[in-house]
């Protein structure tokens, strides 16, 4: 088959060992990995880049995204169909299951995670977020304490980075899923680093390709993959599918 | 009266110390708290509200009007418990079950309260038995569920679900947001509202209550 890839960033590594891999012919392409702080907001920007592969003729578009906190909602397939993962975010693509990655939340909700990706990728002294916090942002919750201060006065001030970062302490944990890609060492130790750092307690996952995988080599399994066919939008549900095409 | 609109003015602006000051003053004056509430405080939620549709304040001005408004109301707070004064409707409040973000509920809990409602805030990473317990125990008619990830919206279901499984679903009106949220999920999970932000969710409680 011919297929382009239009992938986030943060799994640059991840698709670069398979791409190396893959049967097909594959053209791909890395969209910035701060798209992912736009929320629903982000869709425009892979709209975009759809629409100009749309023009290329290939057998499928393959999203190296999730739902993204509805970033990818709403995207529309032109001619070609899309092919999007089963997931609510990049850690459930690494972790190679949106199963795996809910049962891990639901028994770990205070906890960043740290990938290759996620350290490779984030621009120096952009404040620690939570992978999943897909968030429109408005003005003052990313802020320093003297940025504040210095807009609302001390004692507002005060109140304002209190309230924007209660969130924080309730955050305990970081958690690094190894993806197996070779060359790793480095970011699992800076992760850790990270880790001591905050005071937080630190744990490795073994991620897994599988996901990942199967999407760039064309075995699209209804149960693990949203085939969006030309016209369709993809339309989040939520329930167990997360995805569906409308 | 001087002391209503010198409050409306501080919770407007966001100075609590103010707020707390004028209210006190206005206590010893012999004002009423429901005049203060009715008079000042509502009115300044309202303009907070305003203020916000049109993009002039922003999340950072909406916090602090409600703090401003908080302060105020706990020194009113045990003047209507002594006189027995009761607020026009109870609102339970939380964010839902995994889910540890709460600014977006606190925001909306604080125009809640300062819109005359009576607000029982349970706080983030609220389990669906602890939103049932709630509704058996204090008896509000509105239930207020806050998510913020995707992957926790699937509790406001949750939630939705056990509140019928105990046969309370038709003593409250269900009301869901949180940035991810929509009205269409609103509908395909059995809400009985969504609002896209706070001062819209004040909208919708009034709404619901006018046509209750």
């Amino acid at each position: 088959m011919r297929l382009k890839l239009i992938s986030c960033q943060v799994l640059t590594r991840e698709m670069n060992h398979i791409l190396s891999r893959s049967p097909h012919s594959i053209v791909a392409e890395m969209l910035p990995m701060g798209l992912h702080d736009l929320g629903a907001s982000m869709r425009p920007h892979l709209q975009e880049r759809i629409d100009a592969a749309d023009r290329d003729g290939y057998d499928a578009i393959l999203l190296g995204y999730a739902l993204c906190g509805r970033g990818t909602e709403g995207l529309r397939a032109g001619k070609t169909q899309l092919v999007l993962p089963r997931a609510h975010d990049c850690i459930g693509l690494l972790m190679g299951s949106r199963l795996r990655y809910q049962a891990y939340f639901d028994t770990h909700p205070g906890v960043y995670f740290r990938s290759p990706g996620w350290i490779e990728h984030q621009v120096p002294g952009q404040a620690l977020e939570p992978a999943h916090s897909a968030v429109c942002r408005t003005s003052g919750e990313r802020q320093t304490r003297e940025e504040l201060i210095a807009q609302y006065g001390e004692d507002n001030g005060d109140y304002l980075f209190e309230q924007f970062n209660a969130y924080r302490r309730r955050y305990s944990g970081l958690t690094y899923i190894s993806s197996g890609v070779e060359s790793e060492d480095a970011f699992r130790s800076s992760a850790r680093a990270e880790a001591e750092k905050e005071g937080w307690t630190f744990e490795v996952i073994e991620g897994s390709l599988a996901l990942l995988e199967q999407l760039v080599n064309g075995t699209w399994g209804a149960a693990d993959f949203l085939v969006v066919p030309p016209g369709a939008i993809v339309h989040g549900t939520l329930g167990d599918t997360i995805v569906e095409a409308l | 009266m001087a002391q209503s609109r010198e409050l409306y003015e501080a919770i407007v602006n966001g100075d609590a110390k103010q707020a707390h000051a004028v209210t006190q003053a206005a206590i010893e004056a012999g004002i009423g708290p429901m005049t203060l509430i009715s008079e000042s405080m509502i009115p300044a939620m309202d303009e907070v509200g305003r203020l916000f549709e049109e993009e002039e304040y922003f999340v950072p001005e909406l916090l602090l009007a409600g703090r401003a408004m908080k302060g105020a109301m706990e020194l009113l707070r045990p003047l209507m418990t002594a006189s027995g004064e009761k607020l026009s409707a109870r609102v339970v409040i939380g964010t839902v079950k995994g889910d540890l973000h709460d600014i977006g509920k606190n925001i909306v809990a604080s125009m809640l309260e300062g819109s005359g409602f009576e607000v029982i805030d349970l706080g983030a990473d609220v389990s669906s038995e602890a939103f049932v317990a709630a509704v058996k125990e204090r008896k509000p008619q509105f239930v207020c569920l806050s998510a913020l990830l995707t992957v926790t919206m699937p509790s406001m279901k949750t939630t939705i679900d056990a509140l019928g499984n105990a046969g309370l679903r038709t003593q409250v009106k269900v009301l869901v947001g949180g940035a991810p949220v929509t009205m269409q999920y609103a509908n395909e999970i059995g809400a009985d509202g969504y609002s896209e932000n706070a001062s819209g969710a004040v909208g919708l409680i009034r709404r619901l209550l006018e046509g209750a």
